[in-house]
C-alpha cells in the first residue's frame, strides 16, 4: 500500500513541486490549501504524514498541528513542517505544538526526502 | 523545473495582485493586525518560492520587505504613508522582477538599489540571513569536499525521552536511518521496560547503542538526530578510524558482551577497537536500495486551466447544444422507438453540461477591484483630493470575456467620477458635505444579468449644462422636451463631452460614448443618475454570459426570431382584429392598457387575415411593451453567433443561431428594437 501524504500550503507552487517529488517517489498525496481545508482530510482517512507549511490564512500550520494531536486517531503521525531558516523561533513553537520535524525552504527534492526518511518508512 | 517556474509567475502574480489589494486595506486602516499578518504572509509566502525557483533579485526584495513588516507586526515600526508609499512602489517593482529578461537591465537594477535603499531606511535592526544563507551553501561544499572517504566507527548512545512518541516521532526509522549511512550494528536494550502493570503504551522505555561504520563526520550523524534533539539524550563518538564492523572477530567479541551484559558502554567498545586498529582497512559502503514503486493517485481539490482551453470548452458546449437540438427534432419527426427518450436525456445532460461550463468560466469581479482601488489611491493623490473607495458585492460573479470587456469602461468612469464628480476638500468643506469624497462601486444581481452602479458623492451632473450643451451641438431642438433620463442618455453620444476644463485625467477626447460602445460590446447597457450637488450614479446592466442564452423562440412569416427570456414577462394570445387598425398602438391585458408594435407591419411583412396571434410583453426600461408575433414556438437554448460585418450597422438583432433543422433564427436585442420603434413614430408625428 502507498502512504498517504497530506499536504498543506497555500502556495500552489510549494504545492506542486512537493507533491510531484513525492508522487515520483510513489507516496499517495493529499493536498490542502491551508489549516482549515486541510481539516477536512482528518475525518478517519489513513494519513501517513503530513507536511504543512507555517504561514497560511485562515488556519496557521501551528494551529493545525495543535489540532491534529487532539486527534485520537493522528495523535502519532508524523508531521512535518516547512519553514524558512530565519524563522528559528517558530521551529521551537511548533515542536512544542506537537510536529516531528521540520523541512526547510528552500528545499531541493533530496532534501525533502531526508527529512522524510526520518519520520517515515 | 521549467513548468514550476511557469506556475510560480503565475502564482506570484496573483499573490503581488493580492498583496496590492492588502496594502490597500491596510492604508484605510493601519492597525488592523490581520491585515499586517496577511500582508506579512504574502511576502513570506513570494520570499519562499522565489528563492526555490531562482529569482534571486525577488527573494532578496522580498526578504527586506519581510523583515520591515515583521518589525511592524512586531509593533515596532508603525504603518505610516511613507511606508506604504515604498511597498506600494515595491509591488510593482516586484512585477517586473518577475520577468527573467527585464531584471537585469540598468533602469531595473538602478530602481531595485533605490528600493532596497528605501526599505533598508525603514528597517529598525538589518538583518543578515541573506549572508548568513550565501555562507551556508560554500560550507557544505567545503565539507563535502574535505571529507576523505574514510570509513570510521562511531559509538552512538540513543536515549530518547519516554514521552518521544508524543510528536509523533518512531525512534526505530532514526536507527534505521542510521543503517543508511553506512553499516550498522544496532543493540536495543529494555531493562528499563516497567512491570506489565505499569507499562503505559504512549510511553517510549527503550533506548539504543548502535555502532556506525561511515564515511560522515559527527555532524552528518548528529543530523539525523534533528528532529529529537531535546527529547533524547545522545551520544556520538568515534572509537576507530577504520571499519571495525567488518572485523568478524570484532563483531562476534562484540555480540557475545551484548547477550550476557546489558550496556556495552564506550569504554568497553574502545577498549576492543585498540585491539583490532592493526586489522585491515575494508570501505566498503551499505548500498542503499531504494527502489520501490509504488501505485500513484493524487487527490486535487482545484486546478488551473488555461484560459483558451475554457474557450474550447465553451465552443465546444454551444456545438453540443445546436446538435442536441438537431436531435430533438430528429426524435420529434421520426418516431423511432425508444429515440425521443433518449434525446429528452441528452437534452437534459446538455443542459446541466452548459450550465456547470459557464459556472467555471464565471470569475467574481473582485479579480478587477484592486485595480480600481490603486486608480482612485493614485489619482486622488495626484489631484489633490481625499477620496475613500468602497465596493459592495465584490464576490458577484461574471463571464472572464465580460470581466474583461468591463475593465477599461469602468476605469474611465472611475477617472471621471475622481476628475469631474468629486469635488475639492475646500469646496466639498464650504458645502457642508464630509471632507472626504466617496465612490462606491456595487454589483448585484438582478434576474438573469448583473447590475454594477458606480456612485459617487461627488458635485452631480447639472441636467441644464447637457440641454445647452446639446442645443449649441445641434444634437436637439430647443422645442423638444426630454425627460431627465433622456437628458442624461445625451451623454452617450459620441464627441459629447460636458467637461469645461480638460485635464490630463480624463477628457481626453474619449469620452462617455466610448464607455457606451465598450459596455455595448459586450451586449450590456449603461444609464446615467445624478442629482446636482448630490451626486452621480452610473448604473451597468450586464448579461450574466454571452454565448449562450435561454430564448423565447417565436415565428413571424415562417421565420423564426428568439426573444431573450429574460426580456420576457408573459405572453397572450389575441385576436387579430385587436392588432390591426388600432390608431393609438395600445391593447388592453389583464386589465392593463399596453402599448406594442405589431411585427409584421414594422418588419414590412405582408398582414395577413388570421384568427389569433400572440403577444409577447418585454420589459421595456421601467415599462412593459407588448410585441406582436404570428405564434410562439417554445422555448429555446440559444447558441449566440454575430452576424457577419454587413449587420453592424443595425441594433435590433443582436446575433443569430442555428435551429435543430439548420434554419437560422436571429435573436432580438427587444430593449434596442423598441428603442428605434419609438424614434421611427417621433418622426412620423412630426410629418
Amino acid at each position: 500500500m502507498a502512504k498517504t501524504i497530506l499536504i498543506v500550503d497555500d502556495s500552489e507552487s510549494i504545492r506542486e513541486v512537493v507533491s510531484f517529488t513525492l508522487e515520483n517517489e510513489g507516496y499517495k498525496v493529499l493536498i490542502a490549501v491551508d489549516g482549515s481545508d486541510a481539516l477536512r482530510f482528518l475525518d478517519g482517512t489513513p494519513i501517513d504524514l503530513i507536511i504543512t507549511d507555517l504561514h497560511m490564512p485562515n488556519m496557521d500550520g501551528i494551529e493545525l498541528i495543535k489540532a491534529v494531536r487532539g486527534m485520537e486517531i493522528y495523535q502519532r503521525i508524523p508531521i512535518l513542517f516547512l519553514t524558512t531558516e530565519s524563522q528559528a523561533a517558530k521551529k521551537m513553537e511548533a515542536k512544542d505544538a506537537g510536529a516531528t520535524g521540520w523541512i526547510i525552504k528552500p528545499f531541493v527534492p533530496a532534501k525533502l526526502i531526508a527529512a522524510l526518511n526520518k519520520v517515515l518508512r | 523545473m521549467d513548468n514550476f517556474k511557469k506556475k510560480f509567475v503565475e502564482e506570484a502574480f496573483d499573490l503581488i495582485d493580492g498583496l496590492e489589494k492588502s496594502l490597500l486595506l491596510l492604508e484605510e486602516n493601519p492597525e488592523d493586525s490581520s491585515i499586517i499578518q496577511k500582508v506579512f504572509r504574502i511576502m513570506h509566502t513570494l520570499k519562499g518560492n522565489s528563492s526555490m525557483f531562482g529569482f534571486s533579485k525577488m527573494d532578496q526584495f522580498t526578504h527586506e520587505l519581510e523583515t520591515l513588516y515583521d518589525d511592524i507586526r512586531n509593533e515596532r515600526v508603525k504603518v505610516n504613508r511613507g511606508i506604504l508609499d515604498v511597498t506600494l512602489d515595491s509591488v510593482d517593482h516586484l512585477k517586473v522582477l518577475l520577468d527573467e529578461d527585464a531584471d537585469n537591465d540598468p533602469a531595473t537594477l538602478k530602481r531595485h538599489a533605490d528600493l532596497l535603499g528605501r526599505i533598508a531606511a525603514l528597517v529598525t535592526k538589518k538583518s543578515d540571513d541573506i549572508v548568513n544563507s550565501q555562507v551556508d551553501v560554500v560550507e557544505t561544499i567545503e565539507e563535502v569536499a574535505s571529507a576523505d572517504s574514510g570509513v570510521r566507527t562511531y559509538y552512538i548512545s540513543f536515549e530518547p525521552h519516554e514521552d518521544i512518541f508524543k510528536n509523533g516521532t518512531n525512534p526505530l526509522y532514526l536507527i534505521d536511518e542510521l543503517n543508511t549511512l553506512g553499516q550498522a550494528l544496532a543493540f536495543a536494550h529494555f531493562n528499563k521496560v516497567p512491570s506489565i502493570d505499569k507499562i503505559k503504551h504512549e510511553r517510549c522505555y527503550a533506548y539504543w547503542e548502535v555502532l556506525l561504520a561511515t564515511t560522515l563526520d559527527v555532524n552528518s550523524i548528529s543530523d539525523v538526530f534533528i528532529f529529537v534533539e531535546d527529547e533524547c539524550t545522545l551520544e556520538i563518538s568515534q572509537v576507530s578510524d577504520i571499519n571495525l564492523l567488518s572485523e568478524d572477530k570484532f563483531v562476534a567479541t562484540i555480540k557475545d558482551i551484548a547477550s550476557t551484559r546489558k550496556d556495552l558502554g564506550i569504554s568497553e567498545i574502545q577498549k576492543l577497537a585498540s585491539q583490532v586498529k592493526t586489522a585491515q582497512i575494508n570501505n566498503d559502503l551499505a548500498n542503499i536500495n531504494k527502489g520501490k514503486t509504488k501505485s500513484k493517485e493524487v487527490v486535487i481539490s482545484s486546478i488551473r486551466v488555461s484560459a483558451d482551453k475554457l474557450d474550447q470548452l465553451m465552443n465546444l458546449v454551444s456545438e453540443l447544444v445546436t446538435t442536441q437540438a438537431r436531435l430533438a427534432l430528429f426524435a420529434e419527426q421520426n418516431n423511432v422507438p425508444g429515440l425521443q427518450p433518449i434525446s429528452e436525456n441528452v437534452q437534459k445532460l446538455s443542459r446541466q453540461l452548459r450550465d456547470n461550463a459557464f459556472s467555471i468560466v464565471l470569475i467574481p469581479i473582485e479579480n478587477m477591484l484592486t485595480r480600481f482601488q490603486r486608480l482612485v489611491r493614485d489619482l486622488s493623490k495626484e489631484l489633490g483630493k481625499d477620496v475613500v473607495f468602497l465596493a459592495e458585492g465584490a464576490e458577484t460573479e461574471l463571464d472572464k470575456t465580460i470581466i474583461e470587456g468591463l475593465t477599461d469602461p469602468l476605469m474611465h468612469i472611475l477617472r471621471n467620477s475622481l476628475d469631474h464628480g468629486i469635488e475639492d476638500a475646500a469646496v466639498r468643506e464650504k458645502l457642508g458635505k464630509p471632507k472626504q469624497g466617496k465612490i462606491v462601486l456595487k454589483a448585484f444581481y438582478s434576474g438573469a444579468s448583473v447590475h454594477i452602479q458606480i456612485h459617487d458623492d461627488g458635485a452631480g451632473i447639472d441636467p441644464e449644462k447637457i440641454r445647452q450643451k446639446a442645443l449649441a451641438l445641434n444634437l436637439i431642438t430647443a422645442d423638444k422636451k426630454l425627460t431627465s433620463k433622456e437628458i442624461y442618455d445625451l451623454i452617450f453620444i459620441p464627441g459629447f463631452s460636458t467637461a469645461i476644463k480638460v485635464t490630463d485625467v480624463s477628457g481626453r477626447g474619449v469620452g462617455m460614448d466610448v464607455v457606451n460602445r465598450k459596455i455595448a460590446d459586450i451586449r450590456g447597457e449603461v444609464e446615467v443618475d445624478s442629482e446636482v450637488g448630490v451626486g452621480t450614479t452610473i448604473t451597468i446592466k450586464l448579461p450574466l454570459t454571452l454565448s449562450i442564452i435561454d430564448g423565447l423562440l417565436v415565428s413571424i412569416n415562417d421565420t423564426f426570431y428568439v426573444i431573450p427570456l429574460n426580456a420576457v414577462d408573459k405572453i397572450y394570445a389575441v385576436e387579430h382584429k385587436e392588432l390591426v387598425d388600432k390608431f393609438n398602438n395600445v391593447i388592453v391585458l389583464d386589465g392593463v392598457q399596453i402599448p406594442f408594435f405589431y411585427l409584421r407591419k414594422e418588419f414590412g411583412v405582408e398582414i395577413k387575415e388570421v384568427t389569433h396571434e400572440e403577444i409577447v410583453v418585454v420589459k421595456y426600461e421601467e415599462k412593459r411593451v407588448g410585441l406582436a408575433v404570428d405564434s410562439v414556438v417554445g422555448e429555446y437554448q440559444a447558441v449566440l453567433k454575430t452576424l457577419g460585418r454587413h449587420f453592424k450597422a443595425q441594433e435590433m438583432i443582436s446575433g443569430a443561431t442555428i435551429l435543430g433543422d439548420g434554419t437560422v433564427a436571429l435573436v432580438m436585442d427587444t430593449n434596442k428594437m423598441i428603442k428605434s420603434f419609438l424614434i421611427d413614430l417621433d418622426k412620423k408625428l412630426k410629418e
